[in-house]
């Protein structure tokens, strides 16, 4: 038993050496974000001055409520069809019996082994050229009204798989419909999968800077990960501005994420698993 | 799961059920057709032709893939990089991930913090992690000064061709938290009755790791390798980034950062090659159709499913 607990020590102590060394990047971006510029190159862990003005200042280039309007007016919408769509078909593909259901299913699980960049061009090329709609937000909004993403159905689909049956036929007997059924019984039964569904859409939209940058060419239109390329990852960087703007770009998604952990976490669970 | 299927004639309230389906499936169906394969289909079809926008199209048959592999010098390069980046970061996140998730597996104070600590590096947008990483890369950054304190030599990992693919590589081992949550849950599920059994037997931790947990998680590992290597070998930030550093110019970037998606948007969107942008796409393609086509022959030899054949 004693070799045993001092075996549970020692993996405590390199699990906290690498959990440690895993946030220590984190941290140095905080930390650099409040320095003086030479003071980032040195080794010091903690700034000699907290300089929260390097925010103020980081922003007269970075126009950060700018781009946290254009990602939003891009996230909102994506999270609420992507969300609703694949709801929908998640339930289809679970629940309900037709012709066609396995290759259509078949199809849409194949589909995550395209990339989005294979398809670029052509999506391009139809956005802009027939409908018109470079610099605007909108090939980038109605993509989500399609299902919200093959791998976001077959997260829902996970889900619903696991609620007994049970209940559904309850509430047929008692005369509900597929789509009541759907509304009243699954919906609040899968919250937890439509949480994570919402939360991979965001950050989804949030590091989808391909798209972004093809689309919004208009520095109006930039979003926060277009606006962060201001700042570049090579010589000449003022590192403690670009400190600055990067933790302000990040503060949402540790948001999202705090709000929406417990959730998160649970569903990575079920994307990983296929089955 | 699926019900089996009845041979009896469909009655009305099963045909209602397939129109119901059919309903909910209509924005799915179209993002299957016109986001997907049609553009899929496209994709192909403007590979064949020779396109300057702004400019008309004409035919060119496989001129642009022809170009591509004889002419096109940097082309091999781009296919090399990218592979190497997607091997090395996909093996790397694998090992990573399997022995953080090996640590955190027994009861262990403070568990799910730790977990939310190794996932958190995942939420991060690719732009601003690329530019921390920067920082601590930097000549003058904190891993430079580590290197030297030992009595290293100060190295630009970022613009060094042999250190470029490396270091990219230790930053998507940074960020594969979610690999790990992944692999934590897939060790949960690992029949204790086989390791208990396997226990008495007399097989140490090192035997019961390689010949029940390691067969037993198999499937989770195929499965995510398949996709870590299809998200990673689309790398693009980077580059991007890289490029913009060095002027918008084209020629200034390092070798290694002229990964296919880079190499794609450069062709097609700065340089206005539309036709041959779509050949570098389709050639994508077909280099993700091999390795999963590999992956999924192979894994007939070393994919284990519990209680029988794989479905």
């Amino acid at each position: 038993m004693n070799q045993k607990s001092a075996f549970t020590t020692l993996r405590l102590i390199i699990i906290t050496i690498l959990a440690a060394l895993v946030l220590f990047p984190i941290w140095w971006i905080i930390r650099s974000s409040l320095m003086t510029g030479p003071e980032v190159g040195t080794m010091a862990l903690f700034p000699s001055r907290w300089l929260f003005s390097n925010y103020a200042e980081a922003m007269v280039h970075f126009d950060y409520f700018l781009y946290l309007r254009n990602t939003l007016i891009i996230a909102v919408p994506a999270v609420i069809f992507g969300t609703s769509t694949a709801v929908m078909s998640g339930y289809a593909f679970a629940r309900l019996r037709f012709r066609g259901k396995k290759f259509l299913f078949g199809l849409c699980i194949a589909s995550m082994l395209l990339p989005p960049m294979v398809t670029l061009i052509p999506l391009y090329i139809v956005w802009t050229q027939y409908f018109g709609l470079i610099n605007t937000f909108w090939p980038l909004i109605l993509p989500w009204m399609c299902g919200g993403g093959a791998f976001n159905i077959f997260l829902i689909r996970q889900f619903i798989l696991t609620i007994p049956k049970e209940l559904d036929e309850a509430a047929m007997i008692d005369g509900a419909g597929r789509i009541r059924i759907l509304v009243q019984i699954i919906v609040p039964s899968i919250k937890p999968a439509i949480m994570v569904v919402a939360i991979f859409i965001f950050l989804t939209v949030w590091n989808d800077i391909l798209h972004q940058t093809v689309y919004l060419l208009d520095d109006n239109l930039a979003t926060m990960a277009l606006g962060l390329r201001i700042f570049r990852g090579s010589y000449g960087t003022v590192w403690q501005l670009a400190m600055a703007a990067t933790v302000l770009s990040i503060i949402p998604g540790i948001l999202v994420y705090i709000f929406g952990q417990k959730y998160l976490i649970e569903g990575v669970v079920m994307s990983g698993m296929k089955n | 799961m699926q019900p089996s299927p009845t041979k009896h004639h469909p009655g009305k309230a099963e045909k209602q059920e397939a129109r119901t389906a059919k309903l909910l499936l209509i924005p799915a169906f179209m993002g299957l057709i016109f986001l997907t394969y049609l553009p899929l289909i496209a994709v192909f079809g403007i590979s064949l032709f020779q396109w300057r926008v702004p400019g008309t199209p004409s035919f060119a048959g496989f001129d642009n893939y022809r170009f591509l592999f004889t002419e096109d010098f940097f082309f091999w390069t781009s296919i090399r990089v990218t592979l190497l980046y997607g091997f090395l970061s996909v093996a790397a996140g694998l090992v990573y991930s399997m022995i953080i998730a090996l640590l955190l597996n027994r009861p262990i104070p403070g568990r799910a913090a730790f977990r939310t600590i190794f996932y958190m590096p995942f939420i991060i947008p690719a732009v601003a992690t690329f530019l921390s990483w920067s920082l601590l890369y930097d000549g003058g950054g904190i891993i430079n000064n580590i290197v030297v304190m030992f009595g290293g030599q100060r190295t630009h990992f970022l613009s060094n061709e042999q250190t470029i693919i490396p270091a990219l590589a230790m930053v998507a081992v940074w960020t594969s938290g979610n690999l790990i949550v992944i692999k934590m849950a897939g060790l949960g599920n690992v029949p204790r009755t086989y390791l208990e059994a396997a226990e008495i037997d007399g097989a140490n931790a090192w035997q019961r790791f390689w010949k029940i947990t390691l067969p037993c998680m198999t499937p989770i590992i195929f499965y995510n390798m398949l996709m870590s290597l299809v998200t990673n070998m689309q790398i693009f930030v980077p580059s991007l980034l890289m490029a913009a550093g060095g002027g918008a110019g084209a020629g200034t970037v390092p070798e290694s950062y002229l990964f296919m998606t880079f190499t794609m948007y450069r062709t097609g969107f700065i340089n206005g090659l539309i036709g041959r942008a779509s050949a570098i796409s389709f050639i994508f393609f077909i280099l993700v159709g091999i390795f999963t086509a590999i992956l999924f022959i192979t894994s007939k030899s070393w994919l284990f499913y519990e209680g029988g054949d794989p479905k």
